[in-house]
């Protein structure tokens, strides 16, 4: 990855940049002087146009990545319909739209966090245990190697081996350390099992709730609604008193307090969070690209101030689940779903550079 | 003779000339009026405000094709409006005539800005308000120049443009008139001056650093989707209409229906979220209404063939309409509340 300067941010993002050099090494953030830019010319697709890293934590660190992009394109985890498996390369072609640069932060996203695309975990048709086992490994690699992480499902049973090598990774380096765990859906995914097994995407919290370091009074879920949440679900947030924050709540307090109360309860006490947030906690009219779209979700600009507030407070795994392009309409949901790990980015950027830290 | 013969449009089509071709309009115009050619003398004999002009002009967009079928989808959607607006209490009917599409060389986007820039010009030479349909974003740069050249350079222009993307690139990829480019050579216009110029909506990552910048070094105030969404629609445009329409001999108004959310405008070139809804764009239009004429309105982007259920290019020309109507109302062009429909009796 090394180029005529050495920096390897100079010679991405290619989408932007054609076959002749740009001459400036932040010319990525400007209109295209020398070739036809996003959208048409999309290059070798990987997120936001960055360059792609090993997910190996040596190279990693060397590159100094502070976010990894990591595709679990896993969707044989679910108990609805598939189409989750296309959700990382959706979200990589809506990046071809973009700019790294956010004016609304005034700030560059590539070069603040050295972003990089891991590509995607190599998952195994068939095999849950071992696709899961995969995606652990990948997202310990990043972590190890100093990263934070966006993972990009998927369907939503990948937080069970994200949130474990989190929980792992924390407890590596520090055996009292505490991770919390937020998730934001449409449904509150707290079966014990379906039909025995538990590990499918109706799982995620029950899962969390089994780390040794993961309490539940770090846990929180957030934009509950309708139908698909059958009552052993409610039991498990009820019995281990879990607060969930449910649509109407949303509706009835906003989505900004809401926002902060389930942050500050994750970041109470503990030294990394997981943040698993599934698209259909979204409207089907902003996402109709999700496995398993309902009525009455947040609406996009509440998912932008949702992101932006999550950026106030840093997460350490960001992670998008059950985004399935197949199901899209004119680009509408890859295009939000980047635009809520923009927002993220930038927010966390304009916060890190108002307290004068680094990612 | 019943005196309401001659608006029989206004009602329910169950009887009357029309009632046959409400789902079988033939010949498919803006409103169902008229096709009159822009350079014809028939334009200025012509009773009519406005003119209606396709652009299906697809060369200047960086982004998905497709807004070249713009200028057909509107027309179409527009079938399915009755000119009477029953919360203006106005009939529109007979105010617009169509000018068809401007003639589009293949593959000479010079000569078409070119032949965009002449239709605009005549139609306002002949004292009607062109209503322009594109084509993608680059269709302003030429139309807006024909009504700078228009007022003349002792006039003073304003303009409003609301959409997600600044566009305010100098150059892209080495071209100077392309749609991210619209802006930047729109401000260069030398009747209008910066404090004219209103930019709301704003948002999110297709907003490189340079377009900002030249943004700014022209001292144009632009208006972010997070502004509209803090102070709320109707105090942003209270703001930007004033920006524009006072002191102004002309105003051009320019929507991009990007700057609605991607669920409320799915067939737009490039859907943005995080934008306005259904129901603050009809804020907007009565804002500008409000202020009782403008001189040019363009709509470009409209991509039909990413839309769903014809909303997109519904919501605009109920946008265009709306503006259309409370124009009217402004000008106390409102009907006898005693006209009904003929052979009407009510039972009480």
């Amino acid at each position: 990855m090394t180029t005529q300067s050495g920096n390897p941010w100079n010679f991405v993002p290619h989408q932007h940049q054609g076959p002749h050099r740009e001459t400036a090494p932040d010319a990525h953030t400007r209109s295209p002087t020398k070739h036809n830019g996003p959208v048409k010319s999309a290059g070798i697709m990987t997120f936001m146009g960055a360059p792609y890293c090993e997910p190996d934590r040596h190279k990693i660190r060397a590159m100094g990545a502070k976010i990894c992009f990591l595709g679990a394109p896993w969707d044989l985890g679910t108990i609805v319909r598939t189409g989750a498996s296309s959700g990382p390369q959706g979200i990589r072609e809506a990046s071809t739209q973009y700019f790294p640069y956010m004016f609304e932060y005034d700030v560059d996203l590539m070069t603040f966090f050295n972003v990089v695309d891991c590509g995607d975990v190599p998952i195994v048709p068939g095999n849950n245990e071992l696709s899961q086992q995969y995606i652990a490994d990948y997202v310990t690699e990043c972590l190890e190697g100093g990263a934070k992480v966006i993972l990009v499902g998927g369907d939503h049973s990948v937080p069970i081996p994200g949130a474990r090598a989190l929980s792992e990774h924390v407890t590596r380096h520090k055996p009292d350390g505490k991770i919390g765990y937020l998730h934001v859906d449409c449904h509150l995914d707290a079966a014990v099992d379906w039909g025995g097994i538990e590990i499918t995407n109706a799982s995620g919290p029950t899962e969390a709730f089994k780390l040794a370091n993961c309490s539940g009074a770090n846990m929180a879920h957030m934009g509950s609604r309708n139908g698909l949440n059958p009552k052993d679900w409610l039991d498990f947030w009820v019995d281990n008193d879990i607060p969930i924050f449910p649509m109407s709540e949303i509706v009835e307090r906003g989505i900004e307090a809401c926002a902060h109360d389930i942050l500050s309860r994750a970041w109470n006490g503990t030294d990394a969070v997981y943040f698993s947030w599934d698209t259909d906690s979204l409207d089907a009219s902003c996402m109709p690209g999700t496995t398993c779209p309902e009525c009455y979700g947040i609406k996009a600009r509440e998912a932008i101030q949702l992101a932006r507030i999550a950026g106030e407070y840093g997460v350490d795994v960001l992670e998008l689940a059950e985004l399935a392009p197949l199901f899209d309409a004119s680009q509408m949901s890859t295009k939000l779903a980047c635009t809520m790990i923009y927002h993220y980015l930038g927010s966390r950027a304009a916060t890190l550079r108002a307290g004068n830290e680094t990612p | 003779m019943n005196p309401a013969k001659a608006l029989l449009h206004l009602f329910s089509p169950l009887g009357g000339d029309d009632a046959d071709n409400y789902r079988a309009p033939g010949q498919i115009s803006f409103m169902r009026s008229p096709f009159v050619p822009a350079d014809s003398d028939e334009l200025k004999a012509s009773d009519a405000k406005y003119a209606f002009i396709g652009v299906p002009f697809d060369e200047g967009n960086v982004g998905k094709p497709g807004c070249e079928d713009g200028p057909r989808e509107f027309r179409v959607a527009s079938l399915d409006y009755f000119p009477y607006w029953f919360e203006f209490n106005v009939d529109l009917h007979g105010t617009a005539v169509d000018c068809g599409d401007v003639q589009m060389p293949r593959v000479n986007p010079a000569v078409a800005r070119e032949r965009i820039y002449t239709a605009v010009r005549t139609v306002l030479v002949a004292g009607k308000t062109p209503i322009i349909c594109g084509g993608d974003r680059s269709v302003s740069i030429p139309a807006s120049k024909a009504l700078s050249d228009h007022l003349g350079a002792h006039k003073k222009m304003g303009y409003m443009h609301l959409g997600a993307h600044l566009d305010f690139a100098d150059t892209w990829a080495g071209e100077s008139h392309l749609s991210p480019c619209a802006m930047a050579r729109i401000t260069e216009l030398e009747n209008l001056h910066p404090d004219n110029v209103a930019h709301v909506g704003a948002r999110n990552s297709f907003n490189p650093k340079d377009h900002v910048d030249l943004a700014r070094a022209r001292g144009i105030r632009f208006h972010p989707m997070f502004e509209v969404l803090e102070r709320g629609v109707g105090e942003v445009m209270d703001e930007t209409v004033a920006a524009v329409w006072d002191g102004t001999d002309g105003q051009y108004l320019s929507f991009n229906f990007n700057v609605m959310d991607s669920s409320s405008a799915p067939g737009v070139t490039a859907t943005e979220p995080g934008g306005l809804e259904a129901r603050e764009i009809i804020a907007v239009a009565a804002k500008i209404a409000a202020r009782g004429g403008v001189s040019v309105i363009d709509v470009t982007e409209l991509c039909p063939m990413f839309d769903i259920s014809g909303q997109t290019s519904r919501m605009a020309v109920c946008v265009v309409m709306r503006i259309m109507a409370g124009i009217a109302k402004f000008h106390g062009e409102t009907l006898d509340e005693s006209v009904r429909r003929p052979g009407w009796t009510h039972n009480d």
